[in-house]
């Protein structure tokens, strides 16, 4: 079991594209240190593992799928009205060079 | 180099057909202008939700079907987190835990040999965005953002490039046949990983597996493979093999090799979980009926019909159903009544020669099966030879004018019994001398009389009647 | 704009008063309130009344979470990522109401995405409570909650993840109201947790709730997990009568023998939610008390963490700067979203990630994500169980009035917790669930709260409705008691 070090909290953020400041560090692992030893608790519950883990609100959705019909693209205009940096009809970002896919 | 046994498996990964995307309802279709296929939810706008498409699971549930997967009751999908400029969401939506297809099985042919392929699940998802790359900056287009994605895993079974690319070529088929997808490589619509490692011929244990990613087509596929199998067993000859690393990789075009780009060590923890925003859909097995029905015969299946049925070689038969354009094509002309050999000579000589040489597909070529029967109907009937049937067919396309055009009375044969009759009698007798050398053994001159009559008729005498009719007036 | 919707309504129909001149008063009062209480993000100076009134809501002024998207508005999330972000579209269940011709006049302040529940968190500063601006009103329904309370207008919408609609009303002394998971689409409400996410609506009775999510609800195309409520009608069936419906509470939260040391303030809030149950007698009810396993009421806190910051996590990993919310800088595509993401969250919802992202990752998601996901589960179906025997489980809320701000780190006692929490109870199985005003302790509010299964919002309303009406805290209107 990996337990919450300082390190693991940075590396945590880091790849959450999340820069936390040592205090913001230090609260994260006052607050986890509760919360581990609430949720550790849980494994104390008899037969915990034949429950199945409920992922909805609610399990007898009634519902169709939708109908595989087209409709028009939202306008340009509005895409990028919120971007702030665009090139053309297109978002711009710094060169994206190697990584995923 | 040492004889080394491969182990490979695959990932295929294929654009679907569907008028809308998978999670939204913007079109599918390639779009040359950047962002102008786009609803909210494919730029991840706040507050937006994803609606899962019933064309894109029916297909994907079809597939899993011809891969003789295992459905689940219900169908559910997760997420995939990570953050990548061309995903908008910071997630993809794709199947982890509930896949529509598992533990399948499916049989292939590679260089005339059955070959079983095991398939470790059968997966749908979204596409990602697109990036275009300048000089120091990239832009985003999010028309692919959603577009839907079916991939299957294969296991570890395969042994060599031919065998990779022969399931390969089978399962694009698969999906033309079924219609599913266009399953072009040349529009990036099939992306394949592929994982390759090697091992002793004798060995139980698998060696270590390195994958190479997003490969792009077929033939880079096959180089990719040979290439990494080469690379392994010459560090394992070399006693380097622990240099061998579990490792992602990509294949270089230009240079034929593949190029390391991440260790397992740096792999990424996707964190997957179940997504909230798609409730869980129960797959009712009158649809599963209903689906599973509709599954079109696959080429293999074809072929053995078209052999055992239809009387066509092996070779013709592989030929023609190769592509479904093609066996579609050769099925109509059966429908249309036409003789199973004489329509599969048209279409396996003339036809796919002449859109080869034409470069167009079949659906667009102008003779139809419909107006090759034009022709055809002639030639049964006599009417014109094979010859002349030929020089219609091409003038036909050239020209794009209906055969029946060029099939004028004049141009017909003399088919007519007692016609010919009177003309072969006449001919004879103008030639008694000849008669009377070929009766006493110079069989040779029968030849001389067919040319009389074609000279006399000027061609037009149909040869088969023609040479019944002498035979008889000759032998008497 | 103290008068409940059907009072505004005869009004504006029998021309005593246009909508031009309620949405004036409302926008008046709106820049007081802000001015006091820093409840808005936008007030939306420019709102026009309407003379057609055809609609029960029609021409009457409201207030709007900011975590609704809101075509051409200015829309937040009480967040600095979204601190200029103006959506191209409107949410599904604000649009329904727009349609029905109900004025929006201003955005309200909640805490940062709806993740807190202080009303402190939010980008625009803390909001402070209109019966003691020295307190919090709680959230996240801040802004929505101390507006409606103080009179700005007879409703405004909320969002519900927790309890953040119906702890800031129990605090703030109004009545606040999410039905069942899915009646009311999410489309456009920006998401916390979506599995726990619900929209709703904070008014100062039980029947002014109804006529607005009456309005708001219905199957949406755009949300899957939305679904078709046609056959309820949750005003017209809201006078039915309660005689013989049966409620129960829950021994272990309610009966003070149950804390070690309470205070005297828990002493009195759970002494007068006693005197409510005798209320409910009253009225021809049957309430029980029935006892829950303290062991699963105990875990409740730590599953609503676990699956919220989880969910949260990767629902708001699409803030990144790129698309909309402001550029971030950098040299590479990771530099400019860290900074924005950096400088963009407050330092609450970061911890929240980092713990949901923990929790998420392959070696640790069977013993927290999934253990948290199946003591849902079991808490869910402890519920159901009761609702197989009660028509509704009616409990106080939280152990007493609002806190103050200054010590506003949430501190959670152990004992108390469970009843600090339960509400969240509520968002695990989707049930509809309504708080009302049910006295005062010391010159401050306190609730108590009815949750029904799902799908029987009529009848959680009716039973609200009924108690309500033997109370005297229908349409209370904020006063500072100090």
């Amino acid at each position: 079991m990996t337990k919450f070090s300082k390190e693991l909290v940075d590396d945590l953020a880091k790849k959450l594209l999340i820069g936390l400041s040592s205090e913001e560090n230090q609260m994260v692992l006052d607050e986890f240190a509760i919360i581990d030893e609430n949720l550790s608790k849980v494994d104390d519950f008899e037969n915990i593992k034949d429950v199945s883990p409920m992922t909805h609100a609610l399990d007898d959705f009634v519902f169709s799928l939708r109908e595989d019909k087209a409709s028009d693209s939202v306008p340009i205009e509005d895409l990028l009205k919120n971007c702030d940096q665009i090139e053309g009809r297109e978002v711009e970002v710094p060169k994206v060079v190697g990584g995923e896919n | 180099m040492g004889h080394y046994k491969a182990v490979i498996g695959l990932e295929m990964h294929c654009e679907l057909k569907s008028n809308s995307k998978i999670f939204s309802s913007a079109r599918n279709t390639y779009n040359e202008t950047p962002n102008d296929n786009v609803a909210p939810v494919d730029m991840a706008f706040p507050g937006t939700l994803p609606v899962v498409n019933k064309k894109c699971v029916r297909d994907a549930l079809m597939m899993s079907m011809v891969l003789n997967c295992k459905q689940p009751e219900y169908m559910y999908f997760d997420r995939k987190n990570y953050y990548y400029p061309d995903l908008p969401k910071g997630y993809q939506i794709t199947q982890m835990e509930s896949p529509v297809g598992v533990d399948g099985e499916i049989t292939i042919e590679c260089n005339g040999k059955k070959k079983k392929v095991y398939i470790h699940d059968i997966h749908l998802e979204e596409d990602a965005a697109s990036l275009d790359h300048y000089f120091d900056t990239s832009c985003i287009d999010y028309n692919r953002a959603g577009v839907p994605l079916l991939e299957l895993v294969t296991e570890p079974c395969l042994s060599s490039a031919e065998e990779a690319v022969a399931f390969l070529e089978h399962m694009r088929s698969a999906y033309k046949y079924c219609d599913v997808s266009e399953a072009d490589t040349k529009k990036g619509q099939i992306r394949c990983d592929v994982n390759v490692s090697i091992m002793d011929e004798d060995a139980t244990e698998f060696g270590t597996r390195v994958e190479i990613k997003n490969i792009n087509s077929f033939g880079n596929v096959y180089d990719a493979i040979n290439y990494e199998i080469k690379r392994q067993s010459e560090l394992k000859d070399q006693g380097r093999y622990g240099e061998v690393e579990q490792e992602t990789r990509r294949f270089d075009e230009e240079s034929g090799t593949t190029i390391r780009m991440r260790s397992k060590v740096d792999a990424i923890d996707y964190k997957y979980f179940v997504d909230p925003n798609l409730p869980k859909f129960k797959i009712e097995d009158s649809w599963l009926k209903e689906i599973r029905e509709s599954i079109p015969l696959l080429a293999l299946e074809r072929k053995e019909k078209y052999i055992n049925d239809f009387g066509l070689s092996e070779y013709d038969a592989g030929v023609i159903v190769k592509e479904k354009e093609y066996a579609e094509y050769f099925e109509e002309c059966l429908n249309l009544g036409m003789d199973a050999k004489t329509a599969s000579n048209w279409l396996t000589t003339q036809i796919l020669g002449e859109i080869n040489h034409l470069d167009v597909a079949l659906k667009d070529f102008y003779l139809t099966p419909n107006l090759l029967q034009q022709i055809t109907n002639e030639v049964n009937k006599g009417t014109i030879s094979s010859k002349q049937a030929k020089e219609i067919f091409y003038k036909s396309v050239e020209e794009q004018k209906e055969p029946k055009t060029y099939i004028s009375s004049d141009m017909a044969q003399i088919s007519d019994q007692s016609e010919l009759e009177k003309i072969i009698e006449t001919i004879l007798s103008d030639n008694s001398a000849q008669v009377e050398q070929y009766k006493s053994g110079k069989t040779n001159l029968f030849d001389y009389f067919v040319g009389q009559v074609m000279k006399n008729t000027r061609g037009k005498a149909n040869p088969v009647v023609t040479k019944e009719i002498l035979k008889k007036k000759l032998e008497k | 704009m103290d008068k409940t919707i059907l009072e505004l309504h005869e009004l504006l129909k029998n021309k005593k008063i246009s909508s031009q001149e309620l949405v004036a008063e409302s926008l008046k009062k709106s820049h007081e309130i802000q001015e006091k209480y820093n409840a808005f993000v936008t007030i939306l100076d420019d709102a026009k009344g309407t003379d057609k009134i055809d609609h029960l809501l029609s021409g009457i002024p409201f207030g709007i979470k900011d975590n609704y998207s809101m075509k051409n508005v200015l829309s937040t999330g009480s967040s600095n990522t979204l601190k200029d972000y103006v959506p191209f579209y409107t949410a599904t269940a604000l649009q329904k109401l727009l349609d029905v011709g109900a004025i929006p006049v201003n955005k309200t302040v909640l805490d940062e995405f709806g993740m807190g529940g202080t009303g402190t968190t939010g980008h625009t500063g803390i909001v402070k409570n209109p019966w003691d601006p020295t307190r919090m009103t709680a959230g996240s329904s801040a802004g929505s909650a101390c507006a409606v309370a103080s009179g700005v207008y007879p409703y405004a919408l909320g969002s519900d993840t927790g309890d953040s609609i119906r702890k800031p009303a129990a605090y703030c002394g109004i009545v606040g109201y999410k039905p069942t998971y899915g009646m009311i689409s999410r489309y456009g409400l920006f998401p916390f947790a979506s599995s726990l996410d619900h929209c709703g609506v904070l008014t100062r009775s039980v029947c002014d709730a109804a006529i607005v999510v009456d309005a708001m609800k219905g199957i949406d195309e755009h949300d899957m997990t939305s679904w078709d409520s046609k056959d309820i009608h949750l005003y017209e069936n809201i006078t039915k009568s309660v005689e013989g419906k049966k409620l129960c509470y829950i021994k272990e939260l309610c009966n003070i023998e149950m804390y070690d040391n309470p205070t005297e303030e828990l002493q009195n809030h759970l002494k007068n939610f006693k005197e409510k149950i005798e209320l409910c007698k009253s009225l021809g009810m049957k309430v029980d008390e029935v006892s829950i396993d303290p062991k699963l009421l105990n875990a409740l806190p730590s599953v609503y963490v676990a699956i919220s910051c989880a969910e949260a996590t990767s629902n708001m990993s699409n803030l990144t700067g790129i698309i909309f919310g402001p550029r971030g800088e950098g040299d590479k595509y990771e530099e400019i979203m860290m900074d924005h993401r950096t400088k963009g969250f407050s330092p609450l919802i970061k911890r929240r990630f980092v713990i949901g992202s923990y929790i998420l990752q392959k070696e640790n998601q069977e013993r927290y994500f999934k253990n948290a996901q199946r003591v849902r589960r079991l808490l869910v179906d402890a519920w159901k169980e009761l609702y197989r025997t009660y028509d509704a489980v009616i409990l106080p809320v939280g152990t007493g009035v609002a806190k103050h701000l200054d010590g506003s780190k949430d501190i959670l006692t152990k004992d108390t917790a469970a009843l600090e929490e339960h509400l969240q109870i509520g968002n695990f199985g989707g049930f509809p669930s309504i708080t009302i005003p049910d006295g005062f302790i010391d010159g401050l509010p306190v609730a108590l709260n009815i949750t029904g299964n799902c799908f029987e919002d009529e009848k959680v309303l009716q039973i609200a409705y009924a108690l309500e009406s033997k109370m005297d805290y229908k349409n209370q209107i904020a006063k500072e008691v100090k």
